[in-house]
């Protein structure tokens, strides 16, 4: 009896733990066309992969997001989720547009960003691979 | 098997002619069929606890019971922020620097005896922080050796048989109390050696040249911070447990038809040959309870005032004030690289020296951590 | 006060025989309770400075770290002096002044990342958790538009200093709703002048009542009993249900309640113990603040 009514629910009853995963809604804070329409047309980005081995994204990974019908690359630079001492923790989900390259499509990131990811970005950063330093100079606000 | 039974009709034959050749005949059975006992237990596996009678001993008498036993042990004191006894033993003075033996890696050292106080958070001197278990050295102190020879441990490996057989024995015992409260026979193992009985004992294998006098105390400062050690002790006792908990298996589902079977260890076992259960299949049980040994654990700090040690990591068995053993790692590549100090430290009445601190670690005297400024 | 006060309150009750025995304190009574009234504070300080052994009646709310986790079985005298003794050390070296969840902060702390390796960080104090040297702060504030939380721990050699722009306490003893508030809640600006509040005069209470944002929030706020929260506006069967939940027979639960607690006579002992070192620290900081004051004009001179 039990079971069937929590089959019948559709929702979760354990505590939430504000993961990104596959299929969280995220924010974009740059100011990308892309990214700007999508979020003023109440469609805000899914993320439908993100490049580690864990499948939960935190500051600074690199994931895949579906957004306007268009698959792009993304960086998060804020998360919900609890962190650790001296780390930030954001109301929102926050992420900003990259190509293949690393470079960002925006020009401008509107929010504070965490500023650990100044390391992070930059061990990421191989000589002949993608470059992600470049969304550090667009940044306008760290934490 | 024959060889047991031929040998037993030999005495036999031997035990008759015997009788036959004395005046009277008496059947003398032989004990062939009764085993010697499987475990000797060693010598200071005695009866602890006396049974209580409180003898209507009047005030006056019972303060000169206590007079009585101060005078035959040493006052009651603080040393080390523990309250026992003064130690009065007269092989304690020259106990240390009896023998020059030169270290080398081969050699094993005695262990501690430590109580676990539980945990608090240490940082490196880069910001990081890490959790620490703390080990106060309980009043510890060497009651007796016993040469590789004499020593002949209850269990042997039936693996090897020359297992061992190069170490001695040390007994080391922790936290002094009042002989009342003792047997008479659990008493005389210290009173030997002019000691107070002690609450716990400890054994320890070691090499005979690393053997000490009874009487010499056991300080923290037999490690040094940045060392291995291993802890073995008992772990938490959770009673009777599901498989869930004790073994971590997944369960069933929650739904799709289960029933009354949600936590439940499912399958455990196969038909036809194999139609049995397996021994050593995960299934539930007691949990707890029993000796592990955390491996490898690296000491970050130790007060030689209070003698505890601050091991990194939370991960050592026990609940907080249990009681644990505290050994030199046999991990080989975390062992000694540098002598220790052999066959145990020498006491320092040094007030300035309170803590020695791993290298890179925050002391908490020291200025707050800043970082300097790149290019 | 707070004792009398409690027996007050269990007299009404008609629990009053067994008052004597297991009158205690409590950390986190209702806020009615904490708050000293004026005169009461005063006569502490003034005690304070005549004799100085004597441990002020507030220490537990000053200092509430030094109190030790009240669960038993982690309990052990040694590790908590042993760490109270690292907590003076600490403090000798970084001020940790008084401050309440409601107060705000800013944290300067210096950070490997940061271009000058330091940086600073101003919100208001939304929890306060832990004991000993774990013990941490959150503080909130809204930056850009987006919320902005960093959790500090107090202790943590890496901090630099910890000033408080302005001192008062709220009506509840967490603030987690403020996530769901609007965002002008919990805006406080960067550049924030420290307020001054005389010596000796009583901690003012914020009584503002947030007003949330509608639903979904992160918790049910209406089963929480918050003072501070503004009309919920919510459906009749929300406050149904939370009345059902409810467990007001709870405060009468004498055991739970020293479960939860350190007894007050063994704060009184960890104060006593702690109180003169501390008082020693605090003249020392004392002094320096004078003289840095004494220097100011004639350097920039």
């Amino acid at each position: 009896m039990l079971s069937t009514i929590c089959a019948a629910r559709k929702f979760s009853t354990s505590a939430v733990t504000n993961h990104i995963m596959k299929l969280t809604r995220l924010r974009v804070v740059d100011n990308s066309k892309i990214g700007k329409q999508a979020m003023a047309e109440g469609k805000p980005p899914r993320c439908i992969h993100i490049y580690n081995k864990k499948g939960i994204g935190t500051i600074g990974d690199k994931i895949l997001v579906a957004i306007k019908g268009e698959k792009v690359k993304a960086i998060i630079v804020g998360c919900v989720k609890e962190q650790k001492a001296n780390i930030p923790r954001f109301d929102s989900n926050n992420i900003v547009l990259i190509d293949d390259n690393g470079t960002p499509l925006g020009t401008r990131i509107n929010v504070p960003i965490p500023i650990m990811l100044r390391t992070i970005l930059k061990e990421k950063t191989f000589s002949k691979g993608a470059d992600y330093t470049k969304l550090l100079a667009i940044a306008s606000n760290y934490v | 098997m024959s060889k047991i039974i031929k040998c037993t009709i030999l005495d036999l034959s031997t035990l008759l002619r015997v009788t036959y050749t004395g005046i009277t005949v008496n059947q003398i059975r032989s004990a062939h069929n009764v085993r010697p006992p499987r475990i000797k237990y060693p010598l200071w596996h005695l009866q602890r606890e006396r049974a209580k009678d409180d003898q209507q001993l009047t005030e006056d008498n019972r303060a000169f019971v206590k007079e009585a036993v101060h005078d035959k042990f040493g006052m009651p004191a603080v040393i080390h922020g523990i309250s026992t006894y003064e130690v009065r033993s007269p092989l304690k003075e020259d106990s240390v620097e009896r023998k020059n033996v030169e270290w080398h890696p081969k050699l094993k050292r005695t262990g501690l005896i430590a109580r676990k106080l539980g945990n608090y958070p240490m940082w490196s001197d880069n910001g990081k922080s890490m959790l620490a278990t703390l080990f106060q050295v309980i009043d510890n102190h060497v009651i007796k050796y016993i040469p590789p020879g004499e020593f002949d441990p209850p269990r042997k490996p039936y693996s090897c048989p020359k297992h061992k057989k190069e170490l001695g024995c040390l007994l080391v015992g922790a936290e002094s109390a009042d002989p009342q409260y003792y047997t008479k026979q659990y008493c005389g193992l210290f009173y030997r050696e002019g000691m107070m009985p002690k609450k716990i004992l400890g054994r320890f294998l070691i090499s005979p040249e690393a053997a000490l006098q009874p009487g010499t105390p056991l300080l923290a400062s037999h490690f040094r911070p940045g060392d291995f050690i291993d802890i073995r002790g008992k772990t938490i006792d959770r009673g009777f447990q599901g498989v869930m908990k004790r073994h971590g298996f997944h369960g069933l589902p929650a739904t799709h038809g289960v029933t009354k079977s949600h936590r439940r260890g499912g399958n455990i076992g196969h038909g036809g040959e194999k139609g049995r259960v397996f021994p050593g299949t995960k299934m539930p049980g007691h949990m707890g309870n029993r000796y592990r040994i955390h491996k490898g654990a690296e000491i970050l700090r130790i007060n030689h005032k209070y003698n505890v040690i601050w091991v990194k990591g939370v991960a050592s068995p026990g609940e907080t004030n249990s009681i644990v053993y505290l050994h030199d790692t046999i991990l080989p590549l975390r062992k000694h690289k540098i002598t220790p100090p052999f066959p145990t430290s020498k006491e320092v009445e040094d007030d300035q020296l309170i803590d020695s601190y791993k290298e890179h670690m925050y002391k908490f005297t020291d200025p707050t951590i800043t970082f300097e400024e790149e290019k | 006060m707070l004792l009398r006060s409690l027996k007050l309150h269990i007299i009404q009750c008609g629990f009053a025989p067994v008052v004597l025995q297991v009158s205690r304190t409590c950390s986190n009574m209702p806020l009615s309770d904490t708050h000293q009234s004026p005169d009461n504070a005063v006569s502490g300080k003034q005690v304070k400075s005549e004799r100085k052994l004597v441990v002020p009646s507030n220490s537990r709310f000053i200092y509430p770290e030094f109190l030790p986790d009240p669960k038993m079985e982690w309990r052990n005298s040694l590790r908590e002096k042993l760490e109270r003794l690292d907590m003076i050390q600490r403090r000798k070296h970084i001020d940790i002044p008084e401050f309440y969840v409601g107060s705000i902060l800013a944290v300067t702390s210096s950070n490997q990342h940061a271009p000058n390796k330091a940086t600073r960080f101003v919100g208001i104090c939304i929890q306060r958790l832990g004991c000993g040297l774990r013990a941490n702060i959150t503080l909130r504030n809204v930056i850009k538009h987006v919320g902005t939380e960093i959790k500090y721990q107090l202790y943590d050699p890496t901090i630099q200093k910890i000033e408080v722009l302005r001192l008062e306490k709220r009506l509840d003893d967490e603030l987690l709703y403020l996530r769901d508030a609007p965002n002008e809640y919990s805006t406080f600006d960067e550049n924030m002048e420290a307020e001054y509040l005389p010596e000796g005069t009583p901690v003012p209470v914020n009584t503002t009542l947030v007003k949330l944002k509608p639903r979904p929030w992160r918790a049910r706020w209406e089963r929480k009993n918050m003072k501070g929260l503004a009309d919920l506006e919510l459906e009749e069967r929300f406050y149904k249900r939370a009345e059902e939940l409810a467990t007001p027979w709870e405060k009468y639960d004498l055991m739970k309640q020293y479960r939860r607690t350190i007894p007050e006579e063994e704060q009184k002992e960890i104060f006593a113990e702690v109180c003169s070192e501390l008082h020693e620290v605090e003249v020392m900081r004392k002094k320096l603040k004078r003289k840095k004051v004494f220097v100011k004009p004639t350097r920039s001179s």
